[in-house]
């Protein structure tokens, strides 16, 4: 008995490591709050290849000190979906490794999403390459606005527009509201979907090299302008002025009128809540234009991983018609320009207006987006609250701008 | 001569020094203890906070350029004004509730144990999870107290508690008040229970009134209780961290930043591991600082009668 027990676990144990030489073992982390879309690819890629990949979904406000601290540990998992606002430190750091001559091989290089390539490179070396795409834009309930007498089919096209839609929606009833954005010092979600004001009238609020904060422009000004004028009309709810981005969806319990929101959330608004019949548009700029935030992941790769060949694969099969198909089903927008048409084709059309928001799409470059713009104790996020929400708009603005110029001075 | 002297107290000496050896060693484990999760880790801390550390990347020795710059951090200071403010604020406002309470539960009633049971019982209650439950009775829409106030015709609509630095700090003082009152209790409990029974009586028979009999002859005998219960409840305010972490994130235009929650924010957020550990090296020296004036004063009240 003995005897057959140990030849069993012998054999178990042979087949475990005959195992583990024939197929690689690929670690990966990916933030939660990006939808299902990466989970997918990753089932469908497992399900199809002998290499498999394992994924770990780690809390997106934590994602990255949990990276930092496990290379600080040696236990980095080979590959990382990192938000790619935070691509440039951590090439920077000299902790990614270099996929320049790979990536520049690949036959559709020139098509992949270009602001995700350019935060994917440091000093002319390439660190990152595009994994999900999302851009920011303005949603409307089509039922409220028939119920407030509003045209449901007619996109509003400026700021003017929406604020009157507020008003109108906002007389519906006590609990119905015109308008939400997550103020309460949340400066992911502020630079998502309130910069896009600044960015669509020509303004921005760092200069081009990143040196220097421009914050106090008469577009932000404005901008602030409609914001603060729609919280004292009571047009927003007040849980707003604390939310910090927990609820962030809050458009999604169908009593808001309108909301800017994520590419992400059109793909979980069709799959979850399918009772809300919403229109997506371009966000519009404070004075005029259009605009966008481009966020999302990149796909980097833990510097000196010894599975980098599996992982390449994984990321080839990603950029695959499959694999492009899986992710914009669950609401990642195609990352491959050149076969975005294909991919999208039979999905919701409203993805579409995500993908035209690409093109008037922007992404801050900075070393210290976490310091300067994220941190929910960062200039940005405690800005975007003291200026909507506070008595003093100008000392909110001149504390925001030197706090800015001080952090971005300290990191030259 | 020396030969003589130590010969004869050679065998005084051993008997001496054998207790103290086996003391060591009763001690050693304690002591090992204390070196490796203590003395080490602010050894290293010490070490760290002289260099330019960064969570990530090579470090680089910069000497005492980490404490220079502390000097000048405006947020750093302004991190120290606001837990000194919030220090003092919540440790008069436990003392204030916690006092009467124990007086209350001292004397023997009925259902003076269901009292201090009840009285006692958030204490258990971990504070993040205290903080947790507390954002939800806070919360504007689906919380309890806005829709109460709402619901009783106090305000005109649910206000929003946490939206504002007055509303949102008293939030956070009653509920730490709620939190930790019930163990102040229990400390100043014993203290009372301490006080002999004769004492009062004297004090009575000699025709001297509550508030005189409280004034002279409980408090003083109280010192060092109160003292302890001083110690750890200011101890414990100026390392506050959670309540603001996890009810207001910094509160309101980052006005409720504790210097705990600064030199997390240094160390994890900014990846300056370095200045981290020179701003914990400075908050430790205040602590010290703090707790030996509070050891003094408990050594005054031994003296006293």
């Amino acid at each position: 008995m003995f005897k057959r027990l140990l030849a069993a676990t012998s054999i178990a144990t042979l087949c475990l490591v005959s195992g583990a030489s024939a197929a690689e073992k690929v670690e990966m982390w990916v933030r939660t709050g990006v939808g299902d879309a990466f989970k997918k690819a990753v089932e469908s890629y497992n399900s199809s290849h002998e290499n498999q990949v394992s994924m770990t979904e780690v809390p997106f406000s934590e994602l990255v000190q949990k990276y930092a601290t496990a290379i600080a540990g040696g236990q980095a998992p080979d590959a990382l979906s990192m938000d790619l606002i935070y691509n440039p430190a951590f090439a920077a750091a000299g902790q990614l490794e270099d996929l320049t001559d790979w990536a520049k091989s690949l036959p559709y290089f020139n098509s992949l999403s270009p602001s995700h390539v350019k935060l994917g490179t440091y000093q002319d070396r390439i660190y990152g390459l595009p994994l999900s795409v999302e851009t920011s834009v303005f949603a409307w309930n089509k039922d409220l606005y028939k119920k407030a007498g509003l045209d449901p089919e007619k996109a509003p096209t400026s700021w003017d527009e929406i604020a009157t839609n507020a008003e109108k929606i906002r007389a519906l009833g006590d609990d119905t509201y015109g308008f939400y954005f997550s103020g309460g010092g949340c400066g992911g979600c502020m630079i998502f979907t309130f910069t896009p004001l600044v960015w669509g009238s020509g303004a921005d609020i760092l200069s081009a090299d990143g040196k220097t904060a421009t914050l106090d422009t008469p577009e932000m000004r404005k901008a602030v302008d409609i914001y603060r004028n729609m919280v004292k009309k009571d047009l927003v709810p007040a849980g707003a002025a604390s939310d910090n981005g927990a609820n962030f969806l809050s458009f999604t319990n169908g009593k808001i009128g309108q909301q800017s929101i994520g590419a992400f959330a059109i793909g979980s608004l069709v799959t979850e809540h399918p009772d809300i019949n919403f229109g997506v548009t371009l966000i519009p700029g404070a004075t005029g234009g259009t605009s966008s935030f481009a966020g999302g992941d990149n796909f980097v790769i833990t510097k000196g991983t010894p599975k980098i060949a599996a992982v390449k694969e994984f990321l080839e099969y990603i950029y695959s018609e499959d694999g492009q198909k899986i992710m914009a089903k669950y609401g990642s927008l195609p990352t491959r320009g050149d076969i975005a048409d294909k991919v999208l084709a039979g999905l919701d059309p409203r993805l579409q207006v995500g993908i035209q928001a690409i093109s008037v799409a922007k992404t801050p470059y900075t070393l210290q987006f976490n310091d300067l713009i994220n941190s929910a104790n960062g200039p940005w996020a405690s800005f975007t609250n003291a200026a909507i929400y506070g008595d003093d708009v100008d000392g909110a603005f001149s504390n925001a701008q030197s706090e800015m110029q001080s952090i971005i001075d300290s990191g030259q | 001569m020396t030969g003589y002297g130590s010969k004869t107290l050679s065998p005084q000496r051993k008997r001496r020094r054998r207790p103290g050896w086996r003391g060591l060693v009763y001690i050693a484990p304690a002591m090992a203890l204390v070196i490796l999760f203590f003395v080490m880790p602010v050894i290293f801390t010490g070490w760290m906070s002289l260099h330019n550390w960064p969570l990530m990347g090579g470090t680089r020795w910069i000497g005492f350029k980490n404490y220079v710059r502390m000097f000048h951090d405006a947020r750093f200071m302004s991190a120290l004004q606001f837990t000194a403010y919030y220090t003092v604020i919540v440790t008069i406002a436990i003392f204030a509730i916690a006092f009467p309470l124990a007086i209350f539960v001292e004397k023997q009633r009925r259902f003076v144990s269901a009292y201090r049971t009840i009285i006692f019982l958030p204490v258990v209650v971990g504070l993040a999870t205290a903080s947790l439950l507390w954002v939800w009775l806070a919360n504007v829409d689906s919380g309890f107290i806005g829709p109460a106030l709402k619901a009783l015709g106090w305000a005109d609509k649910s206000p929003n508690l946490l939206a504002t630095f007055d509303s949102a700090f008293l939030t956070i003082i009653v509920m730490v008040v709620w939190k930790i009152a019930g163990f102040t209790m229990i400390i100043l409990l014993t203290g009372l229970q301490a006080i002999p029974s004769e004492l009062t009586e004297a004090a009575r028979i000699d025709g001297a009134g509550r508030w005189q009999r409280f004034r002279h002859l409980t408090l003083p005998l109280m010192r060092k209780t109160i003292a302890l219960a001083l110690i750890i409840s200011v101890t414990g305010s100026i390392l506050a961290f959670d309540q603001f972490y996890i009810m207001t994130s910094g509160g309101p235009q980052n006005r409720m930043i504790s210097v705990v929650y600064y030199i997390f924010n240094q160390s994890f957020v900014s990846f300056n591991l370095g200045y981290g550990a020179a701003l914990s090296i400075a908050l430790l020296a205040i602590l010290v600082a703090i707790s030996i004036v509070q050891l003094w004063l408990l050594r005054v009240g031994e003296e006293r009668p």
